[in-house]
């Protein structure tokens, strides 16, 4: 649980602003975060942040208003100056149409399973040896870059609105390793993420590596020319897809505001092939699990698309709140998408083996929308891809854009891994807010639009 | 409430004490007075009414090489901070193929503030919200289904020292204002047009801004009747024509394919593992034909009121106005201190002879990292929007981003816009709906073939532009007028 004076502050502070007769929240988002970077075969920057951050919302009515004070939190007074400052902010407001919806925590709860307490301290001696050894093993030749980010995270939410509170701690990692060839100028990329230091593996980290390596030291790149391929997607590709189709499909503001591709559908509808299954699950143990909200909703199992049909909706606080509409547990950046895995074998070649030819693109660089309306979306190969012919690697492949729909692509993937892996979405902008999605640890999609198409990497 | 004499004491004398410990450099920003807020009137409604205010401090040191930087917002523990920092550059130091040099600057005492006539938190809350409000009516329409109206101010104070014995501080204000609305097409998709807050490069860059009707308000109109214009359009047709840049898009391209790939630490390598890297090499500075002989590319640029103008960045080097590109070829890159020598290195010449001033770090709890202050395209001598216009044969006129996609090494790109207009024999024949372009950079810009003049010149804001890891979002301007490229892939296919 939070340390008992912290928690005395906060208790303390609504407790009087309960008895002012004021709805309020107090949201403490604790981090203590640290990032080793590689550049140049250099440790290029060992970072550590201490950061304390206290938000407070306020509502009165049809009025709403927040303030969060980063710095930290020494005495009662501190907690209580920034609530004052919300509480004059809504004054100011205009009434909304529409009355928000209070933080409200459902159900008591202290969650703390995915911590470790060696994860927490790791330093950057231990990542420092960690770069070195991989470096070792695979040999001088190309330039090493990377980022290994890892940290302890502790928010605690109250309102007014109940006595419960909800407190979640955690750790997380996220490890990558990039390749660069001096002269040929490809690049390689391994990532690892997990919230133990027993997730990390250099050897590992090695092998997959080394599982295309040889290729692109052996043989040169390959343009391919614009068309429609049979694409080999990994599952950093294919979550990054996912997240932009959910993003501009699946959320409750997109689709009450008809801005995204399915704003013409209704619950139930087949928008996808049927062997696509994707759920929000807070029990994954390959995510990072939060068992609530930041609008205090308890987070439960959450279809989203079942069989291809659509099965659910996300809405934050304030879409519910303006389209009167149940709390779903999205307020939140840490989703646990878990995506169905299918029938194919382990080994991503085996699936292929059958195929003349196949351009297997891990991960996809700088996506975006052309199109929400449409579903298109569009993005470029980058690191670790290759052409496969008859399930063997035969050459590196040249940066090449993909422009696609989402409904053509996830109506058209032949061949879904069975097995699931753990793929870390966090990004590090704001506060530390862990995320990893389980995600078919390939996908084999037929008909891929390739667009363009560069003679370099 | 912190004791800032306590904190700036304790600063000074952890400077010196990491220095005695063997730093080869160090420095520290302390931010006491930082906030920012965010107003979002959405469809009439203040869904987003949001402060930020922050306090900390950041410390980096240079020690056998490498960099060690610690943030934290408790300005109870300035010497832990120290004590951490210089750990972190001992542990780095460990790993260091090619040692890091600040170079040398002599120590200086300087101020910087942002030209402000109206400090925007010196209004009244409702003040600000009135000014969104009024906006929004302007805006409602049966037809129009979503109104959006953004209005973003911060205003921090940054002090910083360092152990060459410069002091700095800096008072940074900023205004960032959107209008969009969004309605329905004949075919049921949603097409949006919408106005940013500009700046004519000169002035002041208070509150005086959004409520300058020129910058802001008098757009209202221009975007309503833009939208109209869209939702019976057709859209535009896949094929290469060529294709004329308002400022409102012309700012991104100038981002994403100049300033992105010149950024220094980019081309060096060290953005590998998050954005990428460049498809400049450091033997092409000076060397490398980026573009037409039009092409005409400077940093910083004097302009008085950008978020991209901060006086001085975060090494404590003044900021610097210099061309980029020199009449198509590049000549010089967006560059801190520590990578000076580095870049000169691996050229096996004097490519960059000293600090472009790009040292930017968001905020205390972050390190500086290369980053564009203004990157802006000289104004030509092709004449107003409408000459540019009349001289094309076969082309479209595009606007205001909606996506943009590029290549890892910055070498290609897919652009997405608002809208098009057509432009057939020299006049515009029509609006046309979801309009793209792709290109690849280098044979893009050498096939720039006109130029606009100042009258279509002004400075598109920017607040959000991410990079670094931890990841970092930099506000910064571009000035750019009216360009046009020949030949280029527009518009998808089916
Ligand atoms: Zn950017």
């Amino acid at each position: 649980m939070l340390d008992a004076q912290t928690r005395e502050i906060l208790r303390d502070a609504t407790d009087r602003a309960r008895r002012r007769g004021i709805q309020a929240s107090l949201l403490l988002h604790r981090e203590r975060s640290h990032l080793l970077r590689l550049g140049n075969s250099s440790v290029s920057l060992n970072t550590t942040e201490t950061l304390t951050r206290l938000k407070a919302r306020v509502v009165d009515g049809c009025r709403e208003a927040t303030h969060t004070s980063l710095r930290e939190l020494t005495s009662a007074q501190d907690a209580l100056d920034t609530l004052e400052i919300t509480v004059a902010k809504v004054r100011e407001a205009p009434a909304r149409e529409f009355e928000p919806i209070l933080e409200r925590v459902e159900e008591g709860v202290a969650q703390t399973g995915q911590y470790d307490p060696a994860l927490a301290e790791l330093d950057g001696t231990s990542k420092t040896e960690g770069y070195a050894r991989i470096m070792r093993d695979i040999g001088p030749t190309p330039t090493y870059s990377g980022a290994w980010s890892s940290g302890a995270t502790e928010t605690y939410l109250i309102s007014t609105a109940t006595d419960d509170e909800a407190y979640h701690r955690c750790t997380d990692s996220q490890f990558s390793l990039v390749l660069k060839h001096p002269t040929q100028e490809w690049e390689l990329r391994t990532d690892q993420s997990g919230w133990r230091v027993v997730d990390f593996s250099a050897e590992r980290a090695v092998a997959d590596i080394m599982r295309v390596l040889p290729v692109y030291q052996q043989r040169e790149g390959i343009k391919v020319e614009p068309g429609t391929y049979t694409v080999l997607f990994g599952p950093q590709a294919m979550a990054e897809i996912l997240g932009m189709a959910l993003w501009t499909g699946f959320h409750g503001r997109m689709y009450e505001e008809k801005q995204g591709w399915t704003s013409h559908n209704a619950m139930g509808d087949t928008v996808f092939g049927a062997n696509i299954t994707v759920t929000d699950d807070p029990g994954d143990p390959d995510t990072f699990r939060y068992a609530f909200d930041l609008g205090g909703t308890k987070r439960r199992r959450y279809p989203l698309v079942e069989r291809g049909c659509i099965a659910g909706l996300m809405y934050d606080i304030e879409t519910a709140a303006k389209y009167k509409r149940p709390l779903t547990g999205h307020t939140t950046q840490t989703t646990s998408v878990v995506m169905d895995g299918g029938h194919g074998p382990d080994d991503a070649l085996a699936a292929v083996v059958d195929r003349e030819r196949v351009l297997w693109i891990p991960a996809l660089h700088y996506m975006h929308v052309p199109s929400m309306a449409k579903g298109l979306f569009t993005g470029s190969s980058r690191f670790s891809a290759v052409v496969v012919e008859r399930g063997k690697i035969v050459a590196p492949l040249f940066s090449s854009r993909v422009t696609e729909s989402f409904q053509n692509l996830f109506n058209n993937l032949a061949v879904l891994a069975a097995e699931r892996v753990s793929v870390n979405l966090s990004d590090t902008y704001g506060r530390r807010a862990p995320v990893a999605w389980s995600i078919p640890r390939y996908a084999v999609a037929e008909g891929v639009h390739i667009t363009d198409s560069a003679d370099s990497f | 409430m912190c004791d800032t004499e306590r904190v700036q004491r304790e600063a000074q004398e952890g400077l010196s004490w990491v220095m005695e410990q063997g730093a080869a450099y160090a420095d520290v920003r302390v931010h006491l007075d930082d906030t920012a807020e965010s107003l979002v009137m959405y469809d009439g409604n203040l869904e987003q009414n949001e402060t930020l205010s922050q306090q900390g401090l950041g410390v980096r040191v240079l020690w056998g090489g490498a960099w060690g930087f610690c943030g934290t917002s408790d300005l109870r523990r300035v010497h832990d901070c120290f004590a951490r920092s210089l750990g972190n550059a001992r542990t780095a130091a460990a790993l260091v193929a090619i040692p890091l040099e600040m170079g040398e600057m002599p120590g200086h005492r300087s101020t910087y503030q942002s030209p402000v006539q109206v400090d925007p938190f010196s209004l009244p809350l409702n003040e600000r919200i009135d000014l969104l409000r009024g906006l929004d009516a302007r805006l409602r329409e049966d037809w129009i289904q979503r109104r959006i109206v953004m209005a973003t101010t911060q205003k921090k104070t940054v002090q910083f020292w360092n152990s060459e014995g410069t002091c700095i501080e800096k008072r940074l204000t900023n205004v960032f204002g959107t209008v969009m609305i969004m309605a329905p097409d004949k075919d049921g998709q949603m097409q949006r047009r919408s106005h940013n807050l500009y700046t004519r490069g000169s002035g002041t860059r208070g509150w005086e801004m959004i409520t300058d009707r020129e910058l802001f308000g008098n757009h209202v109109d221009r975007v309503k009747q833009e939208l109209a214009d869209l939702l019976p359009a057709d859209v535009l047709a896949h094929g290469r024509r060529s294709v004329i840049l308002l400022p409102g898009q012309a700012w991104l391209q100038v981002h994403e394919t100049i300033g992105h790939p010149l950024e220094l630490d980019r081309i060096l390598g060290y953005e590998l593992s998050y954005a990428g890297g460049s498809l400049v090499t450091p033997g092409d500075i000076g060397t490398l034909r980026y573009g037409s002989e039009r092409l005409n590319v400077s940093s910083f640029g004097n302009i008085e009121n950008s978020p991209g103008s901060f006086g001085f960045d975060d090494d404590g080097t003044p900021e610097r106005d210099y061309l980029l590109i020199d009449r198509g070829i590049l000549v010089n890159v967006l560059s801190s201190r520590a990578m000076v020598n580095e870049v000169n290195h691996v050229a096996g010449r004097t490519v960059v002879k000293e600090s472009g001033g790009a040292a930017r770090a968001t905020t205390f709890y972050r390190t500086p990292l290369e980053r564009m202050t203004n990157v802006n395209i000289l104004p030509g001598t092709d004449g107003t929007v409408e000459d540019i216009v009349a001289a094309t044969v076969d082309g479209i006129i595009v606007d205001t981003p909606t996506s943009w996609s590029i290549g890892s090494n910055r070498e290609h790109f897919h652009f997405g816009c608002e809208i098009a207009w057509e432009v057939k024999d020299g006049r515009r024949t029509r609006v046309l709906r979801n309009p793209t372009y792709q290109g690849h950079t280098i044979e893009f810009y050498n096939a720039l073939d006109a130029v606009g003049d100042a009258s279509s010149w002004r400075v598109e804001q920017v607040e959000n532009c991410g990079k670094g890891e931890p990841n970092q979002i930099m506000q910064l301007g571009h000035g750019v007028p009216v360009v046009r490229f020949d030949n280029v892939l527009s518009g998808e296919k089916g």
